[in-house]
């Protein structure tokens, strides 16, 4: 075997009783793309956490060309040559690129300090790797593929020969997806060594040389990619949790042989626009339909608008232009109860901020929106029979890890606070469905789950406006697809199959040709 | 894992969890304040003895102290019922010198009416009184998001002005050597439900106030919006909750509250508008409510422990010489540590 570059053996790590690392091994050899795949909540980040030393493991060794070290932070981690590129950066939005990647290198960073030298030594290192950028520009008008390609020559820039990327494919479109592995390509084939975090396989199948799977917090399995299938990973990322044979994630779109019929619009929307936090136009002239029985997908770079969309559909916003109606109701600022009881269902992006009642009991939060209308209303009274009823079924169905009804939500984790939303989204009644990322999050099991769900309610004539950063569950999922970017609509694609890169060149600003 | 029913041990261990840091809290602090008394130079025991079972020993001193419990339990439902949406109503004094005024008023006016008409009128005079009073603040709220905190304590202020000049101004009384109004018509006066010692109705009309508040927080529709908003105000206005609003009626719901307060002590207890009728009370049930943790329910408990502290604070004046402050002490320092405790489950990530 030799000495491995990098070498983690029994790593441990807890964070009061979640056992976020059992015993786990990694290890890396010099020159290789090392995929570390799994499901949401594997353990993927805290184990890279402990490599760049901003978490110290409660047991294991970690050993880099063959010395044992300690990593007690990420100044250590980079005097050994680590970098590490998580997947919220942090970065100077109104200074240029250079200032940027030189911040905290130079003694003083001063309007007078001469970067010419710098500014040589970028380009020299984004000429080698293939990430194109021009030193000059400002972070704050890039995209995030560009800013992405900025943090890792941030991190090249240390000179460290061993570079980590926690899920680094979020937010790209395909074409900066495929640009991205190109670079890592470059990077391995001179001498540097990669770990590559994801949850897809695909990508795994893509660009790694190498994986290691992990569920759980434990080792599943580390195999070189010429010696292993899609199928081989999914099991191993899924255990027995899941039946991949009939998993409709795993198994993909099956077409049906005829094409699907819809009912009446649902959604009707035109020339919308809602005013954003910051006072200019978040969402400026939509126009798309969405009707019965179908799946509308709308893909986008988080940030175009899609929250500020969802979020002036539901009466949430002021309507600065244009009309909407949802479920046949004018859309209007503070018509969020009229359309709720007329049969809308809403899963909003930030389910902790704006769907959980943490003070209140889990049967509270289960009849939150529901609570104004027949079953549950009666007169000036709730029947609180019915709810507890109610909800211990879907504590039941939705499987929450709850000791009742009663029981305060504060008291939950994260995954029952999600299965909490999905259910009271899920088990009333609805005509439509408004989701924003409903998927985000979730263990594999859930988001399976959360599928079938979509699918279920598109088979009952249930109009489903999905909006999605994930353009795989959209691509998976969407009669229609269209793609939202600095407000507006793109173009949308009329039926599937849809060619991700056509998709990818709205989401990057690029409308699609007329067909 | 199992996530089924609730077994009885269990729910057992999580009453005995939640009660314990009270036990706990209360223990140390009659520990501390001991070691003060024993340091002065008191007999602790005879202190402790006197706190806690003067309220006990003697017909006399267990009506007084069900008298104090009834404006202790509206002034603390007037601080915890907004308190469910998420608001901080610190006007319950002011809510409750508007209700006084308003009872008085009504009383003095139609003095003459039959006590099946008067006695509803004078109560009704003191709630609107006390829920118009806490409106101002509720609408500056609204209209202007100026925080209730604010407002509230500044309507206090404004209420000491208003029952001076109703009581030295309006309606005085000349024999009295301090403001003081007539008194309102005998048909205003609440009937007592003991006749010796005297326990006037306000007891039975608190422990109705009580019932309403519960059921109404629980069971209710508009209950169930007060407790989404002050579980998280963003999430119930995205589910089509009018959270301004509903910040508002909290308020009113608080003052209305406070305002019987006011109204009970006209009625029940002075029979005419007092000056300093409204005693320490507002401070007596913010701290009331704070021990309950805002937990409407458990407020009459708390109240009529506190109500038991208070009547032994002036017997411990009278018989042991040591001053009432005490207790003052002591039940600061038992809210501290119920605080405390809860600070010290959030450090264990409980
Ligand atoms: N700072 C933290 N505090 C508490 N729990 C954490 C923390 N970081 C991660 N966890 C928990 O550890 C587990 C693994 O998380 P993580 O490493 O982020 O998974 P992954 O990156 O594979 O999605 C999860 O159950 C997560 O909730
Ligand atoms: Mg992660």
């Amino acid at each position: 075997m030799g000495t491995h570059l990098v070498s983690m053996q029994g790593i441990r790590k807890t964070f009061g009783d979640v056992v976020a690392l059992d015993n786990v091994d990694f290890h890396l050899e010099k020159g290789e793309i090392h995929g570390l795949l799994g499901g949401n909540g594997a353990g993927k980040t805290t184990l890279m956490n402990v490599l760049y030393g901003l978490y110290q493991p409660d047991a294991g060794k970690i050993y880099i060309r063959g010395q044992e070290v300690r990593i007690r932070s990420p100044r250590d981690a980079l005097a050994h040559g680590i970098g590490m590129v998580h997947q919220h950066f942090l970065q100077v939005p109104p200074f240029t690129v250079v200032e940027n990647i030189v911040l905290g290198t130079l003694p003083k960073l001063r309007a007078t300090t001469h970067l010419e030298e710098e500014i040589g030594k970028i380009r020299a290192l984004a000429e080698r790797f293939g990430l194109e950028v021009d030193p000059l520009a400002r972070v704050e008008d890039l995209p995030v593929g560009v800013r992405q390609r900025v943090e890792i020559l941030k991190v090249l820039y240390r000179g460290v020969d061993i570079l980590i990327l926690d899920e680094p494919t979020t937010n790209l479109t395909p074409q900066e997806v495929d640009a991205l592995f190109q670079s890592l390509r470059f990077m391995v084939d001179q001498g540097l060594s990669v770990v590559f975090i994801t949850h897809k396989i695909r990508e795994v199948m893509a660009v790694c040389d190498r994986v290691t799977v992990l569920r759980d917090g434990r080792n599943v399995f580390t195999v070189s990619l010429k010696e292993t299938d899609e199928e081989t990973l999914v099991r191993g990322m899924v255990g027995e949790q899941l039946d991949v044979a009939t998993s409709f994630l795993f198994s993909g779109r099956r077409e049906e042989a005829r094409p699907r019929s819809f009912g009446p619009p649902r959604v009707e929307v035109e020339d919308f626009a809602v005013m954003g936090d910051d006072g200019t136009l978040a969402v400026d002239g939509c126009t798309f339909h969405v009707r019965a029985g179908e799946i509308f997908g709308l893909a986008g770079v988080a940030g175009n608008g899609q929250r500020e969309l969802a979020e002036g559909l539901m009466g949430l916003r002021a309507v600065a232009r244009g009309r909407a109606h949802v479920n046949g109701i004018p859309v209007q600022e503070g018509a969020t109860r009229e359309i709720l009881n007329s049969g809308v269902a809403y899963i909003p992006e930030d389910r902790l901020e704006d769907g959980f009642l943490p003070r209140a009991s889990v049967a509270h939060n289960l009849i939150l929106g529901y609570h104004t209308r027949p079953p549950y209303r009666k007169g000036w009274f709730l029947d609180w029979r019915l709810v507890f009823q109610t909800a211990w079924d879907l504590i039941r169905e939705y499987n929450i890890r709850t000791r009742g009804p009663h029981d305060i939500a504060a008291n939950l984790s994260g995954g029952n606070i999600q299965r909490l939303m999905l259910a009271r989204a899920f088990a009333h009644p609805m005509k439509v469905l408004i989701a924003h990322n409903p998927t985000r999050g979730l263990d594999i099991p859930s988001m399976e789950f959360v599928y079938r769900k979509l699918l279920e309610q598109r088979a009952q004539g249930v109009a489903i406006l999905l909006i999605s950063e994930d353009l795989d569950e959209l691509l998976l999922l969407s009669d229609r697809l269209g793609a939202m970017y600095e407000g507006r609509i793109l173009g949308i694609l009329e039926h599937p199959p849809f060619d991700k890169y056509v998709i990818g060149r709205m989401m990057a600003g690029i409308p699609a040709e007329t067909r | 894992m199992t996530t089924g029913v609730l077994s009885p041990t269990g729910r057992i261990r999580s009453w005995t969890r939640a009660v314990f840091p009270y036990v706990l809290a209360i223990l140390v602090a009659f520990a501390v304040a001991g070691a003060f008394i024993g340091s002065m130079g008191f007999n602790v025991l005879r202190a402790y003895e006197t706190i806690l079972f003067t309220s006990f020993r003697t017909p006399y001193g267990f009506i007084q102290t069900l008298t104090k419990f009834v404006p202790l339990t509206l002034q603390a439902l007037a601080f915890t019922v907004p308190l469910t949406a998420g608001k901080f109503n610190i006007g319950g004094e002011g809510q409750l010198i508007a209700g006084a005024i308003g009872a008085s008023v009504v009383g003095i006016l139609l003095a003459g009416l039959p006590g099946v008409l008067l006695l509803p009128l004078v109560l009704l005079g003191s709630v609107i009184a006390g829920a118009l009073w806490a409106a101002i603040p509720g609408w500056l709220l609204y209209r202007f998001r100026i925080s209730e905190v604010l407002t509230t304590v500044l309507m206090n202020f404004i209420s000491f002005s208003l029952i001076n000049y109703v009581a030295t101004e309006m309606w005085p009384d000349p024999a009295a050597g301090h403001p003081t109004t007539v008194p309102i018509g005998k048909g205003g006066m609440l009937p007592n439900i003991i006749a010796r010692p005297p326990l006037h109705m306000g007891f039975l009309l608190t422990i109705l106030a009580v019932a309403f508040v519960y059921i109404y927080t629980t069971r209710s529709v508009g209950g169930y919006e007060l407790v989404a908003t002050g579980a998280n105000p963003r999430a119930a206005h995205v589910y089509g909750i009018d959270v301004r609003k509903l910040s508002v009626l909290a308020l009113v719901l608080g003052g209305a509250l406070g305002g019987l307060s006011g109204g009970i002590e006209v009625a029940g207890v002075h029979h005419r508008l007092i000056e300093g009728l409204q005693s320490n009370y507002l401070a007596l049930g913010i701290l009331t409510g704070l021990i309950a943790k805002g937990n409407n329910l458990a407020v009459p408990f708390v109240a009529f422990f506190i109500a038991i502290l208070e009547v032994g604070a002036s017997a411990l004046q009278r018989t042991m010489m040591i001053p009432g402050e005490m207790v003052i002490i002591v039940e600061a320092l038992i809210v501290l540590f119920v605080l405390l405790s809860d600070v010290v489950k959030v450090g264990e990530g409980a």
